[in-house]
């Protein structure tokens, strides 16, 4: 048994019971999940955006498309989901009830408007509400309209009216969620800054397409024969967002807290978003595929993790990664190294063998008769290509050579 | 028969194939049938290559993958057993069989038309691949089966629930495709057999009628008394349901430790024998039965009792009534190298039963045509004395699993085409 850690950590001068929140999609549509999901474990949430519900939404059939590698289920999610269909009055009263019953937990309501005078309303009205932090959508992925959407996180000098609009409707810290699909996202998170924003959430989804139908030709989620590219989430977008965390984490100008989101699954995950600089995380796909359950394992993992590195709080991991992050110009390149090979765990399937002939380099003769590879020292280049496929975790390991 | 995987199982074992190099478990097969590539292909999305892989080395892919004791053979080399367990080769062979059959794809075709005649004596698994390795060849090949169907011991020696009527006709497809004649019901015998054939038109035959005379505990007759081959062929013919009926509520003592002995057990109890017994001399791990086929006998109700040799029945009226066993305790390795059986004195006991079926093994018949010629073949390339005779499958090699018949019957298919020249047809 190790003693339970304290997970809390301060976002925007908001304190929150861990680092665990859901994002602002289908998994935090209502009230009553978000409940739950405050029940399960988690300390917060990104309220599923609301707009003024001037137009009516209504969703495409179906909204989603799984894409799965191989035996790994829903490795990626596309999604063409748009902001809550719901009424205003019903999200807000949401709202307001979710914090009297459950003080302890942050709510940050996402909003988005199509005007000035919207983002001002909206950012009036969920404050008004109880909302503890408001999160601005610059950054939905599949918008059409000018000025929504990714497009405002597209256009830097919207990005900046819009926050300083909010900022002028509210007292409560006020957070910019960024879309990946530009090249720098250092760029439109400074002209956030610009307009007063008190933190960064990212990444939105990446805008793709999972899958095209090879028999009917139709690129997926099919809705009445059309696809359309739009937000793509989940483990396989996880590289790409924390490249943008620790980039804006990096950049001693911005200095703003970020709340980091892509591909969350489990408490690793959460802790490689802290260390390149995120103080929460933000979950949506993990618990699209098993459920808000997932955050026990992520509270009781970290716990177990501080426990072990004898971390006090957070805090002290946030971005402890960073001063090991540089340009490749940066490497020691006289270190040199090679692959070792544990042949008493050897299985005898040859993968190494394979991939070393064929994209290595042909450093491995192979023993048919014992079934076993050959390593010549002289010829490794160090690729490690042979331990990614190598079935026995930890039979090959990289070794420096002194 | 039990349920097969579906796609998604099949692909999700499929995941489990470590893609070994130089892979070993196509070299288990001795039917060549090659599990490496046809995984390969089914985890990389090419099923009918997959397909294809399979059906151009076997044409009875579907009934080795149910009937095949593939933990002796692939499964038993594959290098995930290092990890944790082999990968199920046979259950992905018999998937993408029967996916084939769901899709309508069938990738065998004749390579060419119109060579010589060859006859082919025995529809079993042997007489099968011979005849399609050759028809896709060319020739036209007849088959003469003794009894009213196809199928040889995949339809009269191994119970329904391990190989349908509906899952063989329609691995039988393949051979109609092909243009191969059936003719059934027709004896083949006498010292000139092939002669006949010959003066019938027919350039080459291969003997393959395999064995169907049960091995005798003892010559005894009484009702209640079976041969293991009369039990199970009893179970597939026209007089069926005679024999279910018979069964039902019956004690059976089922003498022998082999894979005939649980089929003939099962296939009790499933027609509703009130206790089923198989009595075994030697000890429950010589049991030469595969394990699993073992340990789903006991789950379904079936009492082995090991150590336990038969010594005589017991008759009253012409019916069995009983077998006396007596126990046994191993002793000292016999020339087999197993430790033999040795009586217990005093130890004889009466075990009652109704039936009594003996599965202790199969022997060449006295009437099978040429019998010396035919058992004396060449074991590698089915070649007899007799020019253009050629014989394979039990007959040859003693009692032994479909997969070695099929690889025979290739063999002589090879065989066969050299003896004929392999000249284009005219």
């Amino acid at each position: 048994m190790t003693a339970a850690r304290d997970l809390s950590v301060d976002f925007c001068g908001v304190k929150f019971k861990n680092p665990f929140m859901l994002a602002s999609s289908p998994v935090s549509n209502t009230g009553e999940m978000v409940g739950r999901a405050f029940d399960a474990g988690w300390a917060g949430v990104a309220f599923k955006t609301i707009a003024t519900g001037d137009t009516k939404i209504i969703h495409p059939s179906p909204r989603m498309h799984g894409y799965n590698a191989g035996d790994k289920k829903l490795l990626g999610l596309q999604n063409v989901e748009q902001v809550s269909d719901r009424s205003l009055k019903d999200n807000l009263a949401d709202v307001t009830n979710l914090k009297k019953e459950w003080p302890e937990h942050v709510v940050m309501a996402s909003i988005m408007g199509f005007s000035n005078k919207e983002w001002s309303d909206l950012a009036k009205a969920c404050t008004d509400a109880g909302a503890d932090i408001l999160e601005l959508n610059f950054s939905c992925p599949h918008m059409t309209v000018e000025g929504s959407g990714y497009k405002v996180g597209q256009a830097n000098e919207l990005i900046t009216r819009f926050t300083e609009t909010v900022k002028k409707a509210t007292n409560i810290p006020v957070v910019a969620k960024m879309t990946p699909n530009i090249t720098d996202m250092n760029e439109p998170a400074m002209f956030a800054k610009k307009g007063g924003a008190d933190g960064i959430s990212a990444i939105n989804t990446i805008r793709g397409i999972s899958e095209v139908g090879i028999n009917d030709w139709i690129p997926r989620p099919n809705v009445g024969g059309k696809g359309a590219i739009s937000g793509y989430s989940g483990p396989a977008i996880k590289p790409v967002g924390l490249r943008f965390i620790a980039e804006m984490a990096q950049n001693k100008e911005l200095g703003l807290p970020l709340s980091g989101i892509g591909g969350i699954e489990t408490w690793v995950d959460a802790l490689e978003y802290i260390l390149v600089g995120a103080a929460t995380v933000q979950v949506t796909t993990g618990i699209i595929h098993y459920g808000y359950k997932i955050v026990e394992d992520m509270i009781e993992g970290l716990q177990d993790y501080m426990a072990d590195k004898n971390i006090k709080k957070v805090s002290d991991l946030i971005g402890k990664a960073l001063p090991n992050l540089c340009d490749t110009n940066k490497f020691d390149l006289k270190r040199q190294g090679l692959a070792e090979y544990d042949l008493t765990r050897c299985v005898g399937c040859g993968q190494c063998y394979t991939v070393c002939q064929d994209a290595g380099g042909q450093a491995l003769k192979w023993n048919s008769i014992d079934r076993r590879p050959d390593l010549d020292e002289d010829k490794c280049l160090s690729c490690m290509i042979c331990s990614f496929v190598c079935p026995v975790d930890g039979m090959i390991t990289y070794r420096e050579k002194r | 028969m039990e349920k097969g995987f579906d796609l998604g199982l099949a692909v999700a074992e499929a995941n489990r194939c470590l893609l070994c190099h130089d892979a070993p478990c196509s070299k288990g097969c001795p039917a060549d049938t090659d599990p490496a590539t046809f995984i390969r292909k089914l985890k990389f999305k090419n099923i009918k290559g997959a397909i294809r892989t399979i059906k151009n080395n076997n044409t009875l892919g579907a009934s080795c993958g149910a009937l095949c004791p593939s933990a002796n053979l692939c499964e038993k080399e594959c290098s995930a057993t290092g990890l944790d367990k082999p990968v199920r080769i046979a259950k992905i062979q018999r998937f993408l069989i029967e996916h084939s059959w769901n899709i309508a794809f069938n990738p065998i075709e004749k390579l060419c038309a119109s060579r010589e005649k060859v006859a082919v004596v025995g529809a079993g698994p042997a007489g099968l691949s011979c005849a399609a390795e050759l028809a896709k060849n060319g020739y036209q090949v007849t088959i003469f089966e003794e009894k009213p169907e196809a199928g040889g011991v995949l339809r009269y020696g191994v119970p329904e629930h391990r190989l349908s009527k509906d899952f063989l006709a329609k691995e039988l497809e393949d051979l109609n495709k092909l243009g191969v004649e059936f003719k059934c019901g027709i004896k083949i015998k006498g010292s000139d057999a092939a002669e006949k054939l010959f003066n019938e038109g027919y350039k080459a035959v291969f003997f393959a009628p395999g064995l169907w005379k049960a091995v005798k505990f003892k010559n005894a007759a009484a009702e209640g008394l079976f041969s293991s081959t009369d039990f199970l062929s009893g179970l597939r013919d026209k007089k069926s349901e005679e024999l279910k009926k018979y069964i039902k509520d019956k004690n059976v003592a089922v003498i022998g430790g082999g894979s005939v002995a649980i089929d003939c057990a099962e296939s009790a109890l499933k027609f509703g024998a009130k206790d089923v017994y198989i009595a075994y001399r030697r000890s429950y791990a010589q049991m030469p039965a595969e394990k699993d086929e073992l340990i789903g006998a006991l789950e379904a109700g079936v009492h082995i009792l090991p150590l336990n040799k038969p010594a005589d029945y017991i008759i009253d009226n012409g019916k069995i009534t009983g077998i006396k066993l007596i126990r046994t305790k191993l002793g000292d390795k016999d020339s087999s190298g197993r430790r033999s059986p040795v009586e217990i004195k005093d130890s004889e006991w009466i075990l009652e039963a109704n039936i009594i079926i003996e599965a202790i093994g199969n022997e060449v018949s006295e009437d099978v045509p040429l019998k010396e010629n035919l058992t004396t073949a060449d074991k590698n390339c089915c070649k007899t004395s007799i020019k253009g005779v050629f014989a394979g499958g039990d007959i040859v090699r003693g009692p032994s699993l479909v997969v070695n018949a099929v690889k025979d019957g290739k063999a002589a298919a090879e065989s066969i085409k050299k003896y004929l020249g392999g000249k284009e047809p005219a």
